[in-house]
């Protein structure tokens, strides 16, 4: 494969080169594809609009290196991480690569279908789908990973199969001496009245600097229900750039849930494309940033068809030097009537000197639709911390009550117990961490 | 227990003057209802006393039990046995009633030297309070005041004020926005938890909930001063002839005892 690059080559490109040329793979067209797709693309630049609030330096002024050269470090302690109800069900990945030995597969019976996506490579569905399902627009991102990946995550049901557990997909990264770029990868094919929970969980095992760029695909066929909690934990000084997509055909559910805690700088793109009628899904986040973290969530809910329902509330608390940024499209196609949809983005600032930048974007080509959204930048309502204080609370309790009601609400749908409580403590952790800090009335 | 010395109060923002000058007393064992028009400085009072923060004192001082509570934080008056019920009270989504008055008793019996309940027993004693305003038990695990109607948050006030057992209560417009049955509830609710060691002090812009709980004075406040003391025949007269044969002559300073 030669490099023909049309573009200003950008550290991706340069990383892709060395892989090209190596060649050993079971995604012989995938690769191809993808580094045609990488040699025509420009890295993004403030310029484009769609980039416009986000400052892209943490990836453009490292020297990354690829995994190999990296001098990673092994994983350790991570059955900590490991949730109780997925003891049969769990895809554990280091570094993008995935460990058998961590990994239980195969627990939940006739019908549902959990593996490495390298061992099912010969698979018809994933022949089908896999890497067909991505649908972003003049991505740098998506086609670097579609070149980089060996492993990744497959989950399978058949029609009419009911996962009896929730699957966890456990993406960890360990410590390196080099920063080093990571391409996990994950494929979902819901058939037919089919049902399953995932819980994505990227986990930062240091305080290292490395670039995951997670893609995962989604096809919600006829009837079938997806609940996917997605729980962004890594260092604080990663670059987590992740592009989810979702398929929802008639009748089926699609419910996501994004909690986005570590990370120097996160972009993240999830995207609901709906290809029938009478469908109902979700992309609610929660997002709990301090210091100098940037978290930037750019969603596209695309409603194509008639009678939908969707649902985006999208929280965030910013505290420090922390920026967040927020776009939410919702298209409404013409055609597309009945359409009920709602977003909401509602900010919390805690310091003078965090940032939120919110623009909720609705283009709605229909008529009869109920669209609601808002977007709102707050500070905590010093009424509210009067009415804790004239109860006996202290004034930093009662802010950190409030922080913490704030944040709740947007986790309160997640249905698998021990992520509910995980998620819980996350919270109170930040809060407990952010409390120290004036408010200004 | 409280006494108000010549209490002048200026919104902070803006430094304009609500309390001209403000002197009262008010002793345990006590109910006082304090009236007037809107605007009068009555609910700054009740703000001031409880420390809100957006009221300066800039003059005269408030002493309760004798010593001085300006250097107080709102929540070191709540510990020594200051509670407002708030006109509007604020709504608190996803924490539940039973945390926050838990995490209130808690912190208020600590520091007045009572002793913490753990959950089941904080269970236990709550449930007994509920009766006192009438309301069910699933009301415990709701957010606070989250979606309750304006009869609701009312009560739920009281029902904090019974929870917390305080030495002074300031209720501050409580009986506005409640219908004749909510009404009496509260009213008895409050004469139940009234007691020899304890102050009340109403304020309203009615006669009506001083047919239910009745006071033993009565105090006219009008343009941030009180203009007229008397007992509750005072109230009767108000609710006669109106504010206007006071605002005529609001001159007087009046004191209580």
């Amino acid at each position: 494969m030669a490099l023909p690059t049309k573009v200003e080559p950008s550290i991706l490109h340069q990383l892709a080169k060395g892989v090209a040329e190596n060649g050993e793979t079971k995604w012989k067209d995938l690769r191809e594809k993808s580094l045609e797709e990488l040699n025509t693309t420009a890295f993004p630049h403030k310029k484009i609009e769609e980039w416009r609030f986000t400052d892209l330096r943490p990836i453009t002024r490292t020297d990354f290196v690829n995994l190999d050269e990296a001098g990673t470090l092994p994983a350790t302690n991570i059955e900590q991480y490991f949730i109780p109800e997925s003891d049969r069900s769990r895809l554990v990945f280091i570094n993008g690569k995935f460990h058998e030995k961590y990994s239980s597969i195969g627990g939940l019976g006739k019908g549902v279908t959990v593996g490495n996506l390298s061992d099912h490579s010969e698979d018809e569905t994933v022949k089908e789908y896999l890497n067909q399902l991505v649908n972003y627009e003049k991505d740098l991102f998506v086609p670097y990973n579609g070149l980089m990946f060996e492993d990744g995550a497959y989950i399978h049901l058949e029609k009419g199969a009911k996962a009896e557990a929730p699957i966890q997909v456990l993406n960890i990264y360990t410590d390196a001496k080099e920063p080093y770029v990571t391409t996990p990868r994950m494929l979902v094919v819901a058939e037919e009245e089919s049902d399953v929970t995932i819980v994505e969980d990227h986990i930062g095992l240091s305080e290292n600097r490395y670039m995951t760029i997670p893609v995962s695909e989604v096809k919600v066929k006829k009837g079938a229900h997806i609940h996917h909690v997605r729980i962004q934990r890594d260092s604080r000084d990663a670059i987590h750039v992740a592009r989810p997509i979702a398929y929802v055909e008639k009748n089926s559910e699609y419910h996501a849930y994004t909690i986005t805690l570590g990370g120097k700088l996160t972009r993240n793109e999830p995207r609901v494309i709906q290809e029938d009628e009478e469908v109902d899904f979700t992309l609610d986040g929660l997002v709990l940033i301090d210091g100098d973290q940037v978290a930037d969530t750019h969603s596209v809910m695309d409603h194509r068809f008639s009678h939908a329902e969707s649902h985006q509330l999208h929280k965030v608390v910013v505290n420090g030097n922390a920026h967040s940024i927020f776009n939410g499209k919702i298209f409404v196609r013409r055609d597309a009537q009945k359409i009920d949809s709602f977003q909401e983005n509602r900010n919390l600032l805690l310091s003078l000197d965090g940032l939120v930048n919110a623009k909720p974007q609705l283009e709605i080509f229909a008529d009869d639709v109920l669209c609601s959204h808002g977007a709102t930048v707050g500070q905590l309502d010093p009424e509210e911390v009067f009415y804790l204080q004239s109860r006996g609370m202290t004034e930093e309790k009662a802010k950190e009550v409030l922080t913490y009601a704030f944040a709740l609400e947007t986790i309160e749908n997640v249905k698998v117990e021990s992520v509910h409580k995980l998620l819980i403590d996350e919270v109170y952790r930040y809060t407990k961490a952010n409390n120290v800090e004036k408010v200004s009335a | 227990m409280l006494e108000l010395k010549n209490l002048h109060v200026e919104v902070e923002e803006d430094g304009t003057e609500i309390l001209k000058g403000v002197n009262l007393t008010i002793n345990k064992g006590e109910i006082h209802a304090i009236m007037g028009p809107n605007g009068s400085g009555k609910s700054t009072l009740a703000k001031a006393v409880s420390g809100h923060p957006e009221y300066e004192v800039t003059e005269g001082d408030i002493l309760f039990n004798g010593e001085s509570i300006l250097e107080m934080d709102p929540d070191e008056r709540a510990h020594a046995g200051v509670f407002l019920a708030f006109q509007y009270p604020v709504e608190v989504p996803g924490v539940t009633n039973t945390t926050l008055l838990r995490e209130s008793y808690n912190t208020i019996a600590a520091s007045r030297g009572r002793e913490e309940l753990d959950p089941l027993q904080f269970d236990d004693y709550i449930r007994e309070k509920l009766d006192l305003v009438e309301m069910k038990p699933d009301f415990l695990e709701r957010s606070v005041n989250t979606g309750f109607s304006g009869g609701e948050k009312k009560r739920n006030e009281i029902f904090q004020m019974a929870v917390l057992e305080p030495a002074l209560a300031l209720l501050d417009e409580t009986d506005s926005g409640l219908d004749i049955d909510a009404l009496k509830v509260v009213a008895n609710g409050i004469n139940k938890l009234h007691g020899d060691d304890d102050a009340v002090v109403l304020i309203t812009h009615y006669q009506r909930l001083l047919n239910y709980i009745v006071p033993d004075f009565v105090h006219v406040m009008i343009g941030g001063k009180i203009v007229k003391s008397g007992d509750k025949g005072l109230a009767l007269t108000l609710e006669d002839q109106g504010y206007d044969w006071l605002e005529a002559h609001a001159t007087v300073n009046g004191e209580a005892k």
